[in-house]
């Protein structure tokens, strides 16, 4: 993961600004940096957004193809993650550099929605055994500045209420055989419902305290996070002691409790503006990527 | 002093064991290890077994899964035999696609398979041009201390021979496989190859069952392949120093008599399994 | 898909007899004894099988057998790093590597890794790491592999504890041992030390909520050092699970300490 060098005197002000909850760019422990969400930024996707938190920068797209569904659970859809780290991030990204870092959030991703409420599978399916939609979300990395886990996460969620999946209808011949033909009217589509998609919250243990959103200085200081998977109801879908250093049970149990509050309070206020940013429709600018 | 000798110079220290006609662990030249036999211990394989031999283990697990046959031969089922070196057996070994000697061990393997015909091919079809078992025949070392081709040999042989397919039938009317687990029945095993291997130290002293320090010593290594009726299924013998048609002789007598200890152990083993059951 | 030119290739589809039979017992309960038995809501881990030192070309290794759950550990090491572009030279690299053998699940698992056993390799590395004092070895590294010979349930924490066991084995210097556990949270109850079935079954049936959760632990230091869940959990289930894990872990400890103190007294018998 991208790094960066910090010196001793660099961590020790670190340190003690977290110690007093006073963090070196004037936030407190548990906020987040500015953020901005845009969606519907790639066309050629079925549902796409761009999320910028500090300088790190995400670009979600969802796909959605007609796949078979897996052996063992006939009648739901799935989801397949893959994330793709690019050079433009970071220049450790270069050539197979970003290999390791993309299969690893990929796998979290996974873990993140391997439950059944995250997201309702029952609706992707077309007809079962035969069909069904698979929703291929490719995460692209634009630029890291930290905390890859909860960008990600929030744009995943702006992605998915974003999407538009055209309807099918599923026609029999006299024969048995099926034929699935796609509704005509392109506006005659269905919605995912991502009320119940988690956000994942990042806490990094600096000193005795933890952080929500921290730096790459700040993680240069830390030797162990933990992130969770928090729904708006305050389920935790996931959770991962991430870095090279261990903690003791007590702390694990603090950043639980933060994790959960921070994650549930990021739910509503995303909604809000996810809806609100739907309802402007055709009226509002589009920012792109040249912000 | 003596490991200090071993380290510095492994093959005098060898040597000056071979010139009294035994060898550095105390056996003679033409002794085996001890081999031990351990059948049916993963129970989520249809067949398994664990064979040590010596330090050098080897792990057999059979997994038997249904496929269509080929166009060619519609009556056939197949066998797919790999043999796995791990780096966990071996400092010698890294993480990744097989290396040279996994792939050539793998060859090996079904090279028996297919000349020996342990198993009738036609054996594992099920229906003509429609069904058949595919038999996954996965070896794997887990301790690499030379000669592991006679031990997945031994591995490969005593999980077939425990292997337990469950009865498949098609529906005629949806065409459709059923399977029906309450029965199973086993494998017919048609021939039972055992394979012998030696090393050449110096071109003309001839060891049986090598252990990794010696067969990294030799000059050339031969391996012998014979089943319970006496014929030759498999004679490999990879480059190397020549040797002479008597050694050869010498050799396969070796084999004639290993093959005896073989078949009584895995018959024992199996034995002594129905009786604890 | 790749095809694999190395090994010899079998027929390109081919399905499970599993799949297609019909599926007996795979509805759990979620209340009464469990099927092996053991106790629910009760920190029942499954008696283990240890042994050290089996490996003999290994620097040093480990069994563990846990119920069906077979597994091998290897350590190799310390020896020159492969990577010499790494920055940090002052301490050593510690790399892990999990893999399934191929007959080692119901289902066969293909040759091939797949993103589980990265991911459980990586969990693995997370977990270890912070045990072993790797600025003991500078420019140098450490290999462990595990391999799971049979998964019968909760692979990944005895994968931890085994490869802990076998670094120690192998006289690799360690702050502490690190042990694993794990557990199942099935609506309002739980079981520890998940089987197979008991933590896979719930795919296909049960709309109850369910979470699972591996911990690892250092016992004598009191840390956490790996720590992962999946599925739905409430903040007080998760909290009271991890304690749970640890109190597994501790029932372990004695079993795991007496299996070492063997191995150390074999290699270095005392002398009267």
């Amino acid at each position: 993961m991208a790094t960066v060098q910090v010196s001793e005197a660099e961590k020790v002000y670190i340190l003690h600004g977290i110690r007093d909850d006073l963090r070196v760019d004037g936030r407190g422990c548990e906020d987040y940096r500015h953020m901005e969400i845009e969606t519907d930024v790639v066309s050629n996707t079925d549902g796409s957004a761009k999320v910028t938190l500090g300088h790190t920068a995400v670009l979600v797209g969802v796909k959605a193809e007609i796949g078979k569904p897996r052996p063992m659970i006939p009648n739901e859809g799935y989801l397949e993650f893959f994330v793709d780290c690019s050079a433009n991030a970071t220049p450790e990204f270069e050539g197979r550099g970003g290999e390791e870092l993309g299969t690893n959030l990929s796998n979290v991703l996974y873990k993140v929605f391997s439950n059944k409420h995250s997201l309702d599978l029952h609706s992707l399916s077309i007809s079962p055994g035969e069909h069904c939609w698979v929703l291929y979300v490719d995460v692209l990395l634009l630029q890291c500045d930290g905390n890859l886990y909860d960008a990600i996460s929030i744009a995943i969620k702006a992605a998915l209420f974003n999407t538009k999946i055209p309807r099918v209808n599923i026609t029999s011949d006299d024969e048995g055989g099926k034929e699935i033909e796609l509704s005509d009217d392109p506006y005659d589509c269905m919605r995912v419902n991502v009320e119940n998609v988690p956000c994942i919250v990042t806490l990094c243990k600096v000193g005795h305290r933890h952080v929500v959103d921290a730096t790459l200085q700040e993680k240069a200081c830390s030797v162990a996070s933990l992130i969770i998977a928090v729904t708006h109801n305050g389920t935790i879908t996931c959770s991962r002691k991430v870095g090279g250093g261990s903690l003791d049970p007590e702390s694990i149990f603090e950043m639980t409790e933060t994790g959960k509050r921070v994650g549930k309070a990021l739910h509503a206020p995303l909604m809000k503006l996810l809806q609100q940013e739907e309802s402007l429709s055709k009226k509002r600018v589009r920012v792109g990527f040249l912000c | 002093m003596a490991a200090g000798f071993k380290t510095a110079e492994p093959l005098e220290y060898h040597r000056s064991f071979l010139k009294e006609n035994c060898r550095p662990d105390g056996r003679e030249l033409s002794e085996f290890r001890s081999t031990t036999l351990n059948i049916g211990s993963i129970s989520t394989a249809d067949g398994s077994a664990l064979v040590k031999l010596g330090n050098t283990t080897i792990i057999c697990g059979i997994k038997a899964e249904l496929t269509n046959p080929t166009v060619d031969a519609p009556g056939k089922g197949y066998i797919v035999p790999n043999v796995d070196l791990p780096p966990l057996c071996s400092s010698r070994f890294r993480p990744g696609p097989p290396g040279e000697q996994a792939q050539a061990a793998s060859q090996f393997i079904a090279d028996i398979i297919e000349s020996s015909e342990v198993i009738k091919k036609e054996d594992l079809c099920i229906g003509r041009g429609k069904l058949c078992w595919v038999l996954y025949c996965d070896i794997m070392c887990l301790d690499y201390d030379g000669n592991i081709l006679d031990a997945c040999v031994v591995a490969l042989l005593a999980a077939l021979k425990t292997t337990q397919l469950p009865e498949v039938t098609i529906n005629k009317e949806t065409s459709a496989p059923e399977v029906n687990f309450e029965k199973k029945h086993k494998l017919n095993i048609h021939r039972h190859p055992v394979s012998v291997s030696f090393c050449i130290f110096d071109d003309s002293i001839l060891i049986v069952d090598p252990t990794a320090e010696e067969e990294s010593l030799s000059t050339a290594r031969l391996t012998v392949v014979m089943d319970e009726e006496d014929q030759l299924c498999s004679l490999h013998k990879p480059g190397g120093t020549p040797l002479s048609g008597e050694k050869l002789q010498e050799c396969i007598k070796r084999a004639t008599a290993r093959k005896g200890e073989i078949h009584k152990l895995i018959e024992k083993v199996i034995k002594s399994m129905k009786t604890a059951q | 898909m790749p095809t694999d030119t190395k090994r010899v290739r079998g027929p390109d589809v081919s399905q499970s007899p599993v799949l297609l039979g019909y599926k007996p017992a795979a509805v759990l309960a979620s209340r009464g004894p469990r099927e092996d038995g053991r106790q629910r809501d009760q920190v029942d881990v499954r008696p283990v099988f240890v042994r050290c030192g089996l490996v003999s070309q290994a620097k040093g290794s480990a069994y563990i057998e846990a119920g069906n759950t077979k597994l091998i550990s290897c350590v190799y090491g310390p020896r020159e790093t492969d990577r010499k572009d790494e920055t940090d030279m002052k301490s050593g690299r510690l790399t892990t590597d999990v893999r399934f053998a191929p007959f080692s699940c119901p289902e066969r698992v293909p040759w091939i890794q797949g993103s589980q056993d990265k991911d459980l390799s990586l969990m693995l590395h997370e977990s270890l790491q912070p045990a072993v004092c790797l600025q003991r070895y500078p420019r140098s590294q450490i290999d462990v592999s595990v391999m799971v010979l049979e998964n019968s349930g909760s692979a990944l924490a005895h994968a931890v504890t085994c490869a802990s066991l076998a670094l120690a084995d192998a006289g690799i210097e360690m702050y502490d041992l690190v042990l694993g556990c794990s557990l199942q949270q099935v609506g309002s109850s739980y079981v520890v030390d998940p089987s197979y079935l008991e933590e896979n079954g719930w795919r296909c049936n049960s709309s109850e909520s369910r979470g699972g959760l591996t911990v690892a632990f250092l016992p004598s230091l009191n840390q956490i050092s790996g720590l992962q869940s999946d599925g739905e959990m409430s903040e007080e289930t998760l909290t009271a699970g991890v304690r749970t894990c640890i109190e597994g872990c501790y029932k372990l400890y004695p079993v795991i300490q007496k299996v070492l103190t063997k191995a150390v007294r074999r290699a270095a018998p005392p002398s009267t």
